[in-house]
């Protein structure tokens, strides 16, 4: 465990290096950013000074982990709010949408994959193999205005996007929860199939349990471990804020607020969301770590 | 027959009725809000620091400027008159009838008077950050004479000061608290704000009606939600193709208009092929602006040939637009020198609508011997490129340009960046001397015959709102003013 903290500071580390170096080597600068292109170059100068820009990188990359330290990831430049009250708002959207994704996944994708395991090569095997295979290959910029037309404009069920009511959550919630889906049900398919071979499993049948005793207790347990990797993949992207789903469902998330700042050449959040990312990919791999342990034991004697 | 005459005058008199009820119904005005969409939402309420489109037309509407401009572009009165008492000193005197700033609690109010102006315009001198402090670089000093007369002396002479006091006038009294405009704005223009959560909440101050402006980034998603219902009003940034499908809905009343924004295509003039005037033409010769307005764009749309249009009141004399000619295109970059085919690179944004310009061009220009590479950046790298030079081609629209210094700020030699917007490093001696003077006609000719844009076109503007929406049109330069009129009645 202790390693495990050491190399998640490194990494953390690390990112903040790269994104300080990556963002002080891409052209332009905060200033022009900040000025437009009618500014005076001795107006430019003054305000570089201010922000301290014309001081060795060395010392502006101490000058930013003295700050991040205080809890202070400085201002937007667009807008001139502080990073933090941006991160406030949208790092709780991203949250709340990733995890009503994985609750559809997980509730469509694992009991499907097990239904097909369990009608292997049948063809209620063959449909569920079908309807995941489709869903897998559906982007979300496609199925997600579909589910709009359907469940908004023709149904007048939900609303199209935005986050006003509590409905809204459901669309974008689906969209990215239906391509999970697919995902768990053919890894979990295929994990079970594995286990369902095994011995032991043949043994505890022949013991006398309950088919559904077999499949919930044996055999599932021990095909957990691939289920739990992908879902502690994917929840990692999930957090990492899924730029196209939340741009179509106008989701103010993470994801959305990344790739708009670095649309606008707005360094100083560009920075903050990568930063935040790559926490939330370390601390899900972490957490993974955790539920490995918890579901096989003999990971921790690995150790 | 006699029931069936009953029957008919029966019919007759109901659907009068219900013809009447439903006129009248049309009468009332609904206070209900009225939701606008918006493809990217206003970055910063603050007029000091607003750059970005959506954040200048909203501070319209939640402020009030010295001045405006008319339909033909020249610097009208809007809070105040003003006299050129000497070359550097113009007195303005505001209006009789006093405005007054609308705070957010109702118990605080003060009128504007010409402190506030003094202290608006003073301000820029201590923002070290502000993109707007260079235009007021030129204030030498303010006096208030009275509370509604002030006088702006300038360092140097400045004949179009007037048209640049178009910043909307904050109080003085949250100036000097160091207020935080740009999130909680106070003006005394007809919208004041609301809230500001997920999305712009206004209300207008003379009935209490509330508008909403939300963001909705992608075009398609901004159409469903209009024929849901869900949203009242969009305008432009739609694919012409959603625009023609709206125009088909029973539900939805689509208005176009003229447009004065100008698009073009941007070359470098430091380029060693593109330097060649006759290449310059060739290329303007390569371009089909008729096919490509009547196939892909909104109806409304015209050819351009100057950054100013037509109805401008610089523009005594129009131009020819450059009309589709390959075979001419051919025959000059043969005398040129050039041979064929010429290979250039045309960057531009990721935006779907400008890729789809590119490619038509990029196919119109084969017959007359160019090939054209497109390069499609995102926008921040793209806009880098262009302000570093790193480009032969490129494609561009200005927005909301009133001034003709706009011409001394793109194509006069002292304004190659940094120093200014002449992004192809276009030096030219004769246009120097014409921008000296001021001759507006003779500039745009020379610029029309050197080519150091190629211009494109003034794309038509368009507003699709549901039936019931009443009071809205859209403008040449895609403001929002009228949110400030726009009502709703039953349907």
């Amino acid at each position: 465990m202790i390693k495990q903290l050491i190399g998640f500071c490194i990494v953390i580390f690390g990112v903040l290096l790269l994104t300080f170096l990556l963002i002080h080597l891409v052209p332009g600068d905060p200033v022009e950013v900040m000025l437009g292109e009618s500014a005076s170059s001795a107006d430019r100068e003054v305000l570089r000074a201010e922000l301290g820009l014309n001081q060795p990188i060395i010392y502006q990359f101490g000058h930013y982990l003295n700050k991040l330290a205080h809890a202070d990831f400085g201002l937007s430049i667009h807008t001139q709010t502080p990073i933090i009250e941006l991160i406030k708002t949208r790092y709780p959207a991203t949250l709340k949408l990733a995890f009503v994704s994985l609750l559809i996944g997980l509730s469509i994708g694992v009991p499907m994959g097990i239904y097909a395991a369990l009608k292997a090569s049948k063809w209620q095997d063959l449909i569920v193999t079908l309807v995941s295979v489709r869903l897998s290959a559906m982007p979300a910029f496609w199925l997600g205005p579909m589910l709009m037309l359907i469940f908004a404009v023709w149904l007048g069920w939900l609303p199209v996007s935005g986050m006003e009511s509590n409905t809204s959550i459901i669309l974008p919630a689906l969209t990215l929860g239906l391509g999970l889906s697919a995902i768990l049900t053919r890894m979990t398919r295929t994990s079970l199939l594995e286990v369902l071979s095994d011995d032991y499993i043949r043994t505890a049948r022949a013991k006398g349990l309950t088919e559904s005793n077999v499949i919930i207790h044996h055999a599932l347990r021990a095909a957990l471990l691939p289920i739990i990797t992908i879902v502690g993949l994917q929840m990692g992207s999930l957090l990492a804020g899924t730029v196209i789903t939340e741009t179509i469902f106008s989701w103010d998330g993470i994801g959305r607020l990344l790739v708009e700042s670095i649309e606008k050449r707005d360094y100083p959040v560009t920075q903050a969301c990568v930063l935040l990312v790559a926490l939330s990919y370390v601390v899900v791999n972490l957490l993974t770590d955790m539920l490995y342990r918890l579901a096989d034991p003999r990971v921790k004697f690995s150790h | 027959m006699k029931i069936f005459n009953v029957f008919t005058t029966f019919s007759l008199i109901v659907l009068s009725l219900t013809t009447t009820s439903c006129h009248q119904q049309v009468e009332k005005p609904l206070n209900r809000e009225i939701v606008f969409a918006m493809g990217q939402a206003p970055l910063n309420l603050d007029p000091r620091y607003a750059t970005d489109a959506a954040s200048e037309r909203i501070n319209r509407l939640i402020y009030q400027s010295l001045v405006d401009f008319d339909a033909q572009s020249k610097p009208n009165p809007s809070l105040a008159t003003w006299r050129a008492i000497s070359p550097t000193e113009y007195r303005f005197s505001l209006n009789q009838v006093p405005s007054t700033f609308h705070y957010p609690t109702a118990l605080i109010s003060s009128r504007l008077n010409a402190n506030d102006v003094k202290a608006t315009y003073d301000s820029f001198a201590s923002l070290k950050d502000s993109p707007h402090a260079a235009e007021f670089d030129n204030i030498e000093n303010i006096i208030v004479s009275d509370d509604r007369t002030l006088l702006f002396q300038l360092k140097k002479p400045d004949k179009h000061f007037p048209a640049k006091l178009i910043i909307g006038i904050l109080p003085a009294a949250l100036i000097a608290k160091n207020h935080d405009f740009s999130h909680s704005p106070v003006g005394s223009g007809p919208l004041k704000l609301l809230s500001w959560q997920n999305q712009l909440k206004l209300v207008r101050v003379s009935d209490g009606q509330t508008i909403s402006l939300q963001e909705v980034k992608d075009p398609t998603v901004r159409v469903l939600k209009l024929l849901h219902g869900e949203v009242d009003v969009l305008q432009g940034e739609l694919p012409p193709e959603l625009v023609k499908y709206l125009q088909t809905k029973a539900d939805i009343l689509v208005k176009t208009n003229s447009g004065a924004n100008f698009s073009y295509l941007g070359l470098n003039m430091q380029d060693p092929i593109l330097k060649n005037l006759k290449v310059r033409q060739a290329i303007a010769h390569a371009i089909d602006r008729d096919a490509i307005i009547q196939k892909v764009m909104v109806s409304n749309t015209r050819v351009a040939s100057a950054i100013l249009p037509p109805e401008h009141y610089t523009n005594q004399q129009a131009l020819p637009a450059y009309a589709y000619q390959p075979a001419l295109a051919r025959k000059l970059l043969l005398e040129a020198g050039i041979k064929l085919p010429l290979k250039l690179v045309y960057k531009t944004s990721t935006d779907a609508q400008r890729v789809r310009f590119a490619t038509i061009m990029q196919a119109k220009m084969l017959p007359a011997g160019i090939q054209l590479e497109i390069r499609s950046l995102d926008w921040g790298t793209f806009f880098e490129e262009v302000k570093q030079g790193n480009f032969q081609l490129y494609g561009l629209t200005w927005v909301g340009i009133k001034t003709p210094e706009i011409y001394s700020k793109a194509f006069g030699s002292n304004s190659i960046p940094p120093n200014g917007f002449n992004r192809g490093r276009y030096a030219d001696l004769e246009l120097d001397q014409l921008l000296l003077d001021e001759n507006w006609q003779a500039v745009t000719t020379r610029i029309h015959n050197q080519l150091p844009y190629i211009p494109l076109w003034y794309e038509g503007q368009f507003v699709a709102m549901r039936k019931g929406i009443h009071n809205f049109s859209p403008k040449p330069d895609g403001n929002w003013d009228d949110l400030a009129t726009i009502s709703r009645y039953a349907h």
